[in-house]
Order: C-alpha cells, then structure tokens, then sequence
C-alpha cells in the first residue's frame, strides 16, 4: 500500500501541504515551459516561446483561424486590396481597449507598425516592399506597397517578430490588447497573467487562432521548468497542467498516467540542414546535390525521434493537410547513395576540402540528425567535421559564411511560406540565385490563393534542384496536458484563451 | 601583543583579498567577451538575420573594441555598479539579490541535514574504528559521494513528488505563497544536496576523530574518570572541530555557488541556475556580475574560516 497525503500526521506537515493546496486553486492554470522568454517585447524576438506567452497580452491586426487562413483580429474586416495589389486598406475594430482601459485608435497602429518595421525582422522584410503607411479615416489605415506583396496579411498576422499594437506613446511595453494582461514577472520563477478587464471577445465563435479569445480562467502562470525530466515529473504529479516540449520517450508514462493526457501534435514541424550557398565548398550546387544523395533521411529521423509516431521521412515541404503540399519537384530524396554521391562529388572535382557541419547538443535531435549525417557523408568521402556549439554559439557563428558549410536546425511549419527563412536572401545560407528571385517573386506578387498554392511547388523543386536546404522529415511534437483541462486547442504555439481548469 | 597580530593577519589577507578579485573579474570579463555565442542572436530568435543581429549589437555597445568596453566596465564597478541584465531587464545586484534567498535557505537546511547526518555518524564510527557499523559507514560514505546530484535528485522527484505525492517536484514560488509553501519546495534539493555533503562531512568527522581520541590527553581524560560522553564531545570533538570547521565552511560556499545541477533539476531560481542560464544565454554584465559575487563570497567565506581558525588555535598566528 502506498503512502498517501491522508496517511501522513502532524501538524507541521500538516501545515505544508495547507499551502502546497494553494496552487491547485480552480481558474489558475500553470503552465510548464523550457525556460524563460529572452523578452516579453513579442516584435523584438523569432524565439517561439516569446510568441506563446506574450499571445496572451498582445494582438495583431491579424490572426491564423482554421486551416491557417488569415482572420481578422484587431482589423474589423480583412484588407480592401486594390486592382493592382499594391494598396491594402484596412478597417479597425473601434470596440478594442487597451487593458489599461484607453481605446485603440489609428495613430496607435501606425506607431506600432512604424516600429515593427524598423525593429522586427519580420517587419524589416516586409518593409522592403511597403512605400508609406497612412491613416485612412479616423478608423481604418492604408498600406501602400512598391509592388504587390501577398504574404502582407500572414505577416501582419504572425505571433513572433509580431506586427503587435501597443499604445503609441508607451511602444514595447506590457500594456496590449489580449485576452490577458501581465500581473507579475519574477524571472525563472514566474509570469502570472491575469485577465484584462478591458477585453472584448471577437463574437461568434473560436477558430483555431482566430474567432472569440474568451478569458475563461482566472490566471495563466507560465512556470520555466528547464529539466525535461522534471518537467515529465510535474505532469504526473499534476503540478502543472499544461507542459510543454517533451521527449518521445515520455510518452508511454503519460499515456499511461491517470493526471495526465499526451498532446501530440502532427506534424508540428521538419528538421533541415541548411548549407552554404554563399562561400566555401557548398557554393557549388553539384556539391549540394551530391549531400543529398548521399544523405538518408529514415536513418536520420529514426535516430532523433526513435520511431514513426513522433518523426518520419517525408520529402515535400509542407505536410498533406497545408495547402503548400506539393510532391512536385522531389528528387534526390531518400536515396541514401553514399557510393553516388561520391561519383558525384568527384565529377564536380571534390578533392577533400573540409565541411564543417554545426549542431546543437541543447536540441537533442539536432544533434542525432547531425551524428547520422556524418556518417553518411563519410561514407561518401566528404571531409567532414561536426562542431558542436550551444544553441548561442550556433547562432551566432551561422551569421559569419566563412565559418561553416552545413548547420542542422529545425522549425515549426509556418503558416505561410513567406514566413520561412529559405525565402529570404539574408537569411543564414544565403540562398541568392536569379532562378529563386524569380520564383519568389511571382509567388510574392500573387494574390490568388489557388495560383500561389502553384508557384510554391515551383519553389519546392527549386530548393530540390538548386539544393540549399536539405529538409530531413516531419516531425511531431509531445506537450501534456492536465485530465482537468478543457476546451483546449493544440497548436504549434499554444494558446489558453477558451480553456477551463475542471474543479 | 595577540589582538595586534591577528589584525596584522587579517590586513594582510584582506589586501590579498583584492588582488584576487581585481584578477578574478579581468579574467571572468575576458573569457566571456572572446567565448563564441552572442546575446543578440539569442534576443532576436532563430530566424534572425545577421543584420537584425548585428544592429542589435551595436545598440548595446558590443561592437565597441574589447579594452573600451573592459575599461567601462572597471570603472562601473568603482562606482559600485554591477550593471544591468540584457535579458532580465533589471541591475545585476537585483537580480542576485533576488536569487539569494532560496540559494541561501537551499545551503542552509543542507548544511543543517549534513551535519545532522555526519556529526553523530562520524563519531560514532570513530568510536568503534574497523567495526562492522564502521565500515558500512565508510562504504555509504563512498556511494553517496560517488551518486551524481542530478540521478538522486530524479530518484528523490520519482519517490516523493511521483510515486507517493508527497511533495512537489520542482519550482519554489507562486504569487501569494507564503514561506511554508517555498520550504517546502526546497526539502527535496535540500536533502539531495544534504546527502551528498554529509558523506564529505562524515569522513572528515570520522578521520579527524581518530587522530584526536589517539592523543595522550585524551587518553588522560580517561584515566582522570571523565565519563566517555564528556571525553568525546568537550575534549576530542573541541580539537577535532577545526578541520571539520574547515570543510563545512568550504561545503557551504560550494553549495552557495555550486548548486547548479540540483538547481536546475528543481527548477528552483537560485543563484547556479541565474549564472546557468546567463551563460546559455550569453547575458555578460549578468555572467559578470554573479561570478564576481560568487568569487567574493568564496574569499570571504575562506577570510571567515582561516580568522576563526586563528581564534581558535593560537599557535597558527606565528
């Protein structure tokens, strides 16, 4: 028989537990997250947890509703886009309250999106191609674009590098427009969230990020529980009821937990090594595409994820389910032809130069996938060399083209291709070739959902042919949640706006 | 003539003293700034580019030549100004003042769970040398010292927080908790980290008290008729006091600076998990900051222990 709380005496045990109570109070969710947000400035940071608290408290014109469409959220309608797709005018809601109670006006959107374009990397891509943003009656705005530019919407729509709207005096500070409001900040300890008095939900009803953000619970905690272990722990124990990024191997004792429900997300995102193009060995594309040859992406993703239910080869960019999905231009996929690939580097006159291959130990899979790369890469007769560095490091050193040749990474799917890093030329890897300006930019100029769906496939056999990503598979992603939460939404960047605790 | 060399003693190891943090912080600000990473791109986030990255850097002065910001540097610590958290957004001081208290209280209920363990256990397998409660004291000793903090952390988390319910697994506090609820989120780390320094403790008890019980005026003690209670604890515990003294002073700033690995894995937001995560992060004036507070704790805590030694043993002042 085990011990339990009823067959403990005394009263100064007695007494502790009285106060270990307190935290199971109903309406006060705690949250278990990976560690502390580098900022809780959602415009300064790409980082995906930033965007999954700060959510709570920020709003941007824009939101993702259900199957990633963009919805409005702080705009009252979507944008009025002219005949020639350069001038988006966008009506505002004119029921928005700031949560310390003023209302949300124009100049208060032109502040904020004035910002997000000269301090957010998003915003400053963007930038490039909006010529003026301007008032447009006393509750709507105008963008005006160089040229037309159809990932506007999505990016204005983004959670993280997000388009966020905060007072115009008081930019980058806590005051927003969420369904919350921050109460208390203590870092690696806390951050309570509270609800906004001010808020006014979106009627109707909730669609995915979009739709009614109704505040239901009392409190949000998000509690940085750096150790995965302990953080498994907590969600057995019930400590927590929400918990977030944990290993595969955890699934079986949470499938098997009475407190705790597994949360899998599929597919949550894809693991890539991306290369070079702009320096070094790499530069040549015969070299690229000699890697992927020789690469196996079953071996790689079986190492990281350890079976099929968390992670599995697939060669398409987006998953079936985005309407990205394209099997178009997949070549080279899969192969796992080291003795190829060596045939192929020689024709392209390889003679030993070094491949420096940079990967994270703090992501574990990183690190896996870069152990099975290797590997094949040797086999394939590359002089290769894996660094390892912190997540920091890595970061840091990927922005310098003489430092490296291939680095392992890995990213949620993003709503929007635009979104992601291989479609921009400053982006580590440096991709920049006239063929890739040429296909981005007509998928860019697009506005018709059908015909962009098209010119990404383009792109999709572009980054085949010209090889510089090699993206190693999909994968899912493990969180837990509470058996008490309810009305819970997965999603890549979790959300607690509609969710109830059960008493 | 004796207050006078001990306060020649003590000015002596004072001046010495900042030698050693003038050293301390050159050599902390120069391995930080030439240790790859850069807290830009951690601000910034993964799809950063080097752009974004390197006007961040500028904004915050990095891109300035490594003496100019080293200098600065020196000359904000001359007006007694850690700086300020790039991440934390708050002066270094207060960051460290905030994570004092559970790393102190952390130290503390550990020290006390050590001793409480090692005093009566060391002297008692003193007491009966090469019995067989001795050497399943020894062999204890020599697995609890040899366990990794972090493995029996888990098995304590495993036990108490999952199996039985007992306790909670990690964190230390909530809005609104009051101190009962953190001590109680500090017996697990507290008993991981006790565990561990009791098994230093005890063999230091056990060997100092072999050496004193084998001196002759112990052995006097005895044949005057003194009860064992009292020949133990008064005559030999006294004399073996001082190299006990030395190694709980030298645990405990260990574990003030050093309780890192317990830290993290009971999410508990001290100061080993503040320096921890200021290095992931490569957050400088905050990695600056508390290894600078941390060295002087250990040249004080050291300062502490060698005038108390003095005071105690005269024959050391010549």
């Amino acid at each position: 028989m085990g011990i339990t709380r009823r067959g403990l005496g005394g009263v100064a045990l007695a007494t502790i537990l009285e106060a270990s109570t307190a935290r199971a109070a109903v309406g006060v969710l705690n949250v278990a997250t990976i560690g502390e947000p580098p900022t809780l400035d959602p415009m300064l940071s790409t980082a995906d947890l930033v965007g999954t608290i700060t959510q709570h408290m920020h709003e941007t014109l824009y939101t993702f509703g259900t199957n990633w469409a963009p919805t409005p959220l702080l705009a009252a309608a979507l944008p009025d886009i002219s005949a020639d797709g350069t001038v988006y005018t966008i009506p505002l809601r004119r029921d928005v309250k700031f949560n310390d109670g003023t209302p949300m006006g124009v100049d208060d959107v032109l502040a904020s999106l004035q910002r997000w374009m000269g301090n957010a990397t998003r915003g400053r891509q963007t930038g490039r191609s909006i010529a003026g943003i301007a008032a447009a009656g006393d509750s709507a705005i105008r963008i005006t674009l160089t040229e037309p530019y159809a990932p506007l919407v999505s990016l204005l729509a983004f959670n993280n590098s997000a388009a966020i709207i905060t007072p115009a005096g008081r930019q980058g500070g806590p005051v927003g427009t969420g369904p919350y409001q921050l109460r208390e900040h203590k870092p690696d300890q806390y951050l309570q969230l509270v609800r906004n008095p001010y808020y006014t939900p979106l009627a109707g009803p909730s669609q995915f990020y979009g739709g009614a953000r109704r505040p239901l619970l009392d409190e949000i905690r998000f509690i940085p529980v750096p150790d995965p272990d302990t953080r498994v722990a907590g969600a057995l124990t019930g400590q927590f009821d929400y918990i977030d990024n944990l290993s595969p191997e955890a699934f079986p004792r949470l499938d098997a937990s009475r407190t705790a429900r597994p949360v899998v997300l599929k597919p949550y995102g894809w693991p890539v090594l991306a290369m070079n193009t702009k320096q070094g060995p790499l530069a040549d594309i015969a070299l690229r595409r000699a890697i992927q040859t020789a690469l196996s992406p079953e071996d790689m993703m079986i190492a990281a994820f350890g079976s099929a239910q968390f992670g599995e080869p697939a060669g398409p960019m987006y998953p079936p389910g985005f309407p990205w999905h394209s099997d178009k231009g997949v070549v080279r996929y899969g192969e796992a032809n080291p003795e190829k690939a060596a045939a192929q580097a020689k024709a392209a006159g390889y003679a030993g130069a070094k491949i420096r291959l940079l990967a994270t130990r703090q992501y574990e899979f990183h690190y896996k996938i870069a152990q099975v790369a290797v590997e094949y890469l040797k086999l394939a007769g590359f002089n290769i060399e894996l660094q390892i560095a912190d997540w920091a490091t890595l970061t840091q050193r990927r922005t310098d083209p003489a430092l490296w040749e291939i680095y392992v990474t890995s990213s949620p799917f993003l709503p929007e291709p635009a979104l992601n890093g291989y479609m921009l030329e400053d982006s580590p890897g440096w991709w920049a070739t006239e063929r890739k300006r040429a296909a981005v930019r007509a998928f860019n100029r697009e506005g018709d959902a059908g015909r962009r769906a098209a010119l990404f496939a383009d792109i999709q056999t572009l980054i085949y042919d010209e090889a510089p990503i090699f993206k190693v598979g999909n994968f899912n992603s493990l969180a837990a949640r509470s058996t008490r939460l309810q009305g819970f939404n997965p999603a890549p960047w979790p959300f607690f706006w509609n969710a109830t605790l059960a008493a | 003539m004796a207050d006078i060399t001990l306060l020649h003693l003590a000015v002596r190891r004072l001046v010495g003293m900042a030698a050693v943090m003038l050293i301390v912080v050159s050599i902390v600000f120069i391995i930080v700034r030439i240790a790859p990473g850069d807290p830009a791109a951690v601000m910034l986030g993964p799809e950063a580019t080097g752009a974004d990255v390197a006007a961040l850097r500028t904004a915050w002065g990095l891109d300035r030549p490594l003496a100019v910001q080293y200098l600065a540097y020196l000359g904000q610590l001359a007006r007694g100004d850690l700086g300020r958290s790039i991440f934390l957004d708050r002066p270094v001081l207060t960051a460290l003042q905030e994570r004092a208290e559970p790393t102190l209280l952390l130290s503390l209920i550990a020290i006390a769970i050590a001793l409480a363990i090692a005093l009566p256990t060391g002297i008692a397998a003193a007491l009966q040398p090469g019995s067989a409660f001795d050497q399943t004291v020894m062999a204890l000793c020599m697995g609890a010292a040899s366990l990794p903090t972090f493995w029996l952390g888990l098995v304590l988390i495993e036990l108490f927080a999952v199996r039985w319910g007992l306790l909670p697994a990690s964190g230390y506090d909530a809005p609104g908790a009051s101190i009962l609820y953190r001590l109680e989120h500090l017996i697990l780390p507290a008993t991981t980290l006790g565990l561990a320094s009791a098994a230093l403790v005890t063999r230091y008890t056990r060997a100092g008290m072999l050496d004193v019980l084998r001196e002759d005026y112990v052995r006097t003690a005895r044949a005057k008729g003194l009860g064992e209670r009292r020949v133990v604890l008064r005559h030999a515990l006294t004399t073996a006091a001082l190299p006990i003294l030395t190694v709980v002073g030298l645990t405990i700033a260990a574990l003030v600076s050093g309780a890192v690995v317990t830290e993290t894995v009971f999410g508990l937001p001290g100061v080993g998990s503040l320096v921890i995560s200021a290095v992931l992060r490569r957050d400088y004036p905050l990695i600056q900051g508390a290894l600078l507070v941390v060295a002087m704790l250990y040249v004080l805590i050291n300062f502490a222990i060698d005038m108390l030694c003095l005071v105690l043993d005269p024959r050391l002042r010549t």
